[in-house]
């Protein structure tokens, strides 16, 4: 019963409101008009530059990661290079270490390479003074 | 018991789809709607109103210039190649966001300083307040119905954000349900209801306007 009457009030309460917005908005200081005006120029001066395509948009970051990999991946590239060598160095002075000692067997690996190329003289060598030895005992 | 309360809930439904047809039909129908063919004369249609409207929401008339110049930037920007009829829902909608930016960006200041200083300097005063009401001067004051306007200015800003929305969009800014549901980022159905209680709210506060 009482929707009409509601409906009618809230019609009137309605366009009033909205008269007095459109008053208000129609009465705004000349400085701040001015202010509006200026933001509407600055905004209409994007239409005049090219919009950007989706491409280069993401161009920029992917160059940048592209450029994180390659630099990572070139820091990364020494690093195992140099520790490879820092452990064969290692290595190397260890085995030096223990022949000094002269408790161990001299490690194959920092026996002089040309007495390794030459072990097959070397036990035809030795294996002929022991024969020229016994000989010379008879 | 329940059947009474069923038909007063009846009548509550009949009452608020009875506001939003008489607004769908009175509000389009006072409004000519024309569209402006250009994003210029689009702007120059709404930037005033876009102006006042963050104003009511934020009491700041910096802040409120702020929030329409990146509404503006941002419509150029990314829509400018949507229709004309498209534009008024998503200017709205940009504005409507960067109100809440703004508004949210303000909470955090004021934690901030509150948890920095209590919000008091070394000699014990008040600091300036992070969420500034603005009560510049301005030809307003010289309206026949400034106070009226200030009446529902502060009616509105009592009212929840979102009814606030729907009221300031529908109603103020005579946006169609759908197009308010767009800006909104909600159903039609939330419209109808946020605007029903928003008019429920403003009626009972502004009892000098019957």
């Amino acid at each position: 019963m009482n929707a009409p009457k509601q409906s009618v009030d809230n019609r009137t309460f309605e366009r009033r409101a909205r008269a007095l917005y459109r008053e208000a908005a129609q009465h705004i200081e000349p400085a701040m008009a001015g202010r509006l005006r200026a933001a509407r120029r600055t905004a209409l001066e994007a239409l005049a530059k090219p919009a950007r395509p989706h491409g280069a948009r993401m161009l920029l970051p992917s160059g940048a990661l592209a450029a994180i990999a390659l630099a990572l991946l070139l820091a990364w590239s020494p690093l195992q290079n140099r520790s490879s060598e820092t452990l064969q160095a290692q290595m190397s002075v260890a085995g030096v270490i223990d022949t000094a000692d002269g408790e161990l067997p001299p490690d194959p690996d920092s026996a002089d390479p040309g007495m390794v190329q030459n072990l097959d003289f070397y036990g035809w060598l030795a294996t002929n003074n022991t024969n020229n030895a016994s000989q010379a005992n008879r | 018991m329940e059947s009474q309360d069923a038909r007063s809930g009846d009548a509550d439904d009949d009452a608020m789809n009875s506001v939003v047809s008489t607004l769908d039909t009175d509000l389009m129908a006072e409004d000519t709607r024309a569209v402006p063919a250009t994003m210029d004369a689009f702007l120059s249609h709404v930037e005033r109103r876009a102006f006042r409207l963050a104003e009511l929401n934020l009491g700041n008339r910096e802040d409120a210039l702020d929030a329409v110049q990146d509404a503006m930037l941002r419509l150029v920007k990314h829509y400018r190649d949507k229709s004309a009829e498209e534009w008024s829902p998503l200017f709205w909608g940009i504005l409507r966001r960067r109100i809440v930016d703004l508004q949210r960006r303000r909470k955090v200041r004021s934690i901030m300083v509150g948890w920095l200083g209590g919000g008091r300097d070394d000699d014990g005063d008040e600091l300036p307040s992070w969420d500034p009401a603005d009560a510049g001067p301005g030809p307003l004051d010289r309206l026949q119905d400034a106070q009226s306007y200030a009446d529902m200015a502060a009616a509105v800003k009592k009212l929840p954000q979102r009814q606030r929305e729907a009221f300031m969009l529908r109603v103020l800014e005579g946006l169609d349900v759908a197009e308010t549901a767009q800006a909104m980022g909600c159903s039609e159905g939330s419209v109808k209801t946020h605007l029903s209680r928003a008019m429920q709210h403003l009626r009972d506060q502004l009892e000098a306007w019957r």
